[in-house]
């Protein structure tokens, strides 16, 4: 080898190395941004938690000032009221908003009596003031018995709230208190139910027609173009099947109740997304399906319906498995088509012919608002990426051992 | 034993066909793949209870003429037949024959094994269940029955319930064998069966031949001109898409009346 060819070789080869590197840097600085954003803020409460807080006025069964010790371990941004047994602290939401929040309670606080005074089905009844819970306005009685109000809402946060209540305070009178929002509770119901939605409509329509196209319908030129048409549909971008899902499918989930986006209307369009990746799967399944089965089981007097179902379909099952889970990480990641379809709303309580968004959506909502918060955006995208992972690596398993099996 | 699974196999209105002598009875008969003559006016009469070899070089139409028994061809695109196939005095291939019911009478082994990945018994089971039969008892009885036939049954009968993919390749034909016999049909079909198999695998299938030629027409396309002088009473020559001669096994392989099927059977081509 002379050097030029030497030269030559060498720099193949380094740009073969250096494409590889670039497509590493590029998944680890993806993921390194994500996590470094996002693993913060990832909780129990986060994942279990509403979207929304939700406001409660409380009052007082045993509302009066007492005296109450300061604990020693109370942490140093914390305000501690001598009056009435709580200390306060300020903090943020996961939204990034100013919150004032309680960081302690006595136990004989007039705190623990507190119940609600809001109208609805949870009134007068007890309400649980805990750590962590928002306070945005305490209304009480001073020494002259004329009801003054500090709190966030008179832009008064721990410090000056719990000076005005020791200075003059002599009785509590209302709390409006706001339980922490920011979780994404609502939205995983959501993305559950449009998985389950979907699949419930795409997968028997997408198994079926894999079997009549790889079964039962001749090898002719039909088939060839329905075929191709077919898997011309899964190169078309998704926010046009979003169009054309608020267009054209929204009057068949009006029949059902819908009057506007709804997780139906959502799924619907999914399902027609999802339908060529579908029949495909299943198609490639099928074909997996040594041909010498379906000649053995019609050679014994078995019918063509009888063959798919007792030999072709059974064996054609991990396949079929791995299509469902690779569409379950479809609807997991799908956001354009959805926007439309299944609006931008953020629900805490979705139901399916209510508009709600499903985790991707809702990172789209949150980062398009006006204050976007990245934080939650990427605590949302470790999760997604988390249940991508798994269903990656389930597929895989799948298919080694289906491999396995014929190749036994 | 076998009135039971006679009746329970078949259709109790239709008793099972009676073949006479002859149990293909093949007239003037044709066939076409595209604009491929492949089959060029067969007129054989195939003996019933006896073993019919069919040998000749690859592509001569010997495998093609067996699917035309149980009508496999039908599954084959573009397959054109003309002419006739008489068996217990119906055109198989007419309008009025039940192609499900025909290949229960007329079973069928392939060159390669091809069970199906579920158990021993539900393999051998399968055949008699697609015709409806659920009865355990009768289930039971007949899978007892095929595979001693089929002589697996001391090899198998303590792992009924084993996947039949775990079986050697030799018992796995044993068990296709079986399972067409659980149908209890007129005629078995063997295309290539042991060609996939090792000679001791190859010495069990051609013995059990030899059992069965006595309930059974078997019709069997071979390669080894051996196995169709050791199991054969009667050989038919294929070339080309033509019979050129269908005699006794031992006449054919004494005194070839023929000069090619001399040519081919002394080794010279094929």
């Amino acid at each position: 080898m002379n050097n030029r060819r030497r030269l030559y070789e060498g720099t193949t080869k380094g740009m073969t190395i250096g494409a590889t590197g670039i497509a590493v840097a590029v998944l680890l600085i993806v993921l390194i941004y994500v996590f470094r954003q996002g693993i913060g803020l990832l909780s129990l409460d986060l994942i279990r938690g509403n979207y929304w807080s939700e406001n409660i006025n409380i009052a007082f069964e045993e509302p009066a000032a007492k005296e109450f010790k300061k604990p020693a371990d109370l942490p140093k941004d914390a305000y501690f009221s001598k009056k009435f047994g709580f200390a306060l602290a300020d903090r943020e939401d996961p939204r990034g908003a100013d919150l004032m929040t309680v960081v302690y309670i006595d136990p004989d606080s007039p705190l623990h009596t507190a119940y609600s005074t809001t109208a609805g089905a949870t009134q007068g009844k007890h309400v649980a003031i805990h750590e962590e819970a928002s306070i945005q306005r305490i209304q009480y009685l001073n020494t002259d018995g004329d009801k003054k109000t500090a709190g966030p809402a008179r832009r008064m946060f721990s410090k000056d709230t719990i000076k005005a209540l020791d200075e003059s305070a002599t009785e509590l009178v209302l709390m409006y208190y706001q339980t922490e929002g920011g979780g994404i509770w609502g939205s995983i119901i959501a993305t559950l139910i449009l998985i389950g939605v979907t699949l419930v409509i795409v997968l028997p329509v997408g198994v079926a027609a894999a079997i009549y196209l790889n079964e039962v319908a001749g090898k002719n030129k039909l088939t060839a173009a329905i075929r191709s048409s077919i898997e011309m549909l899964s190169g078309v971008p998704s926010i046009i099947f979003g169009l054309m899902g608020m267009a054209m499918l929204f009057p068949v989930t009006q029949l059902f109740g819908a009057n506007g986006p709804s997780i139906l209307l959502g799924a619907l369009t999914l399902a027609v997304v999802l339908l060529p990746v579908v029949i495909r799967q299943t198609e490639e399944a099928l074909l997996v399906v040594p041909n010498g089965l379906r000649m053995g089981s019609l050679a014994l007097g078995a019918t063509q319906t009888q063959t798919i179902f007792r030999v072709v379909l059974p064996n054609a099952l991990p396949g079929i498995l791995t299509a469902a889970l690779l569409s379950i990480s479809r609807v997991i990641g799908e956001s354009a088509a959805l926007i439309y379809t299944m609006s931008t709303i953020i629900s805490d309580s979705p139901s399916l012919l209510q508009p709600a968004t499903s985790l991707a959506v809702q990172i789209w909502a949150i980062t398009s608002a006006e204050q976007p918060n990245f934080e939650l955006a990427s605590a949302i995208s470790i999760l997604i990426l988390a249940m991508v992972l798994v269903l990656n690596i389930t597929v895989k398993i799948i298919s080694v051992r289906l491999n396995r099996r014929w190749s036994a | 034993m076998q009135t039971v699974t006679k009746t329970a196999a078949k259709d109790k209105n239709e008793a099972r066909l009676e073949l006479g002598e002859v149990a293909f009875d093949i007239r003037n008969l044709d066939l076409y793949y595209g604009n491929f003559h492949a089959l060029k006016n067969i007129n054989v009469k195939i003996p019933a209870r006896q073993v019919t070899a069919f040998i000749g070089p690859s592509g001569c139409g010997k495998s093609t003429l067996l699917r035309c028994f149980n009508r496999m061809n039908d599954l084959i695109e573009d397959v054109r037949i003309t002419g006739e196939i008489h068996m217990a005095g119906r055109e198989i291939h007419g309008s009025d024959v039940d192609v499900v019911r025909l290949r229960t009478e007329v079973g069928m082994v392939f060159q390669h094994p091809n069970p199906f990945p579920m158990s021993i018994y539900d393999n051998v089971a399968y055949g008699l269940r697609c015709q409806g039969v659920k009865n355990r008892q009768t289930l039971d009885a007949v899978v007892e029955n095929s595979l001693k036939k089929a002589a697996l049954w001391d090899e198998a009968k303590d792992i009924l319930d084993r996947n039949a993919l775990k079986l050697s390749g030799g018992q796995q034909q044993r068990l296709c064998i079986a399972r067409a016999i659980a149908l209890e049909p007129q005629v078995i079909l063997m295309d290539e069966p042991t060609s996939a198999l090792d000679p001791i695998a190859t010495m069990k299938i051609e013995e059990l031949m030899n059992d069965l030629k006595k309930d059974y027409t078997i019709v069997i396309v071979t390669h080894s001109m051996q196995q169709a002088a050791r199991i054969s009473d009667r050989t038919a020559f294929f070339l080309l898409g033509e019979v050129i001669e269908f005699d006794d096994t031992v006449t054919m392989f004494n005194k070839p009346s023929d000069a090619r099927t001399e040519s081919y059977i002394t080794g010279r081509f094929g």
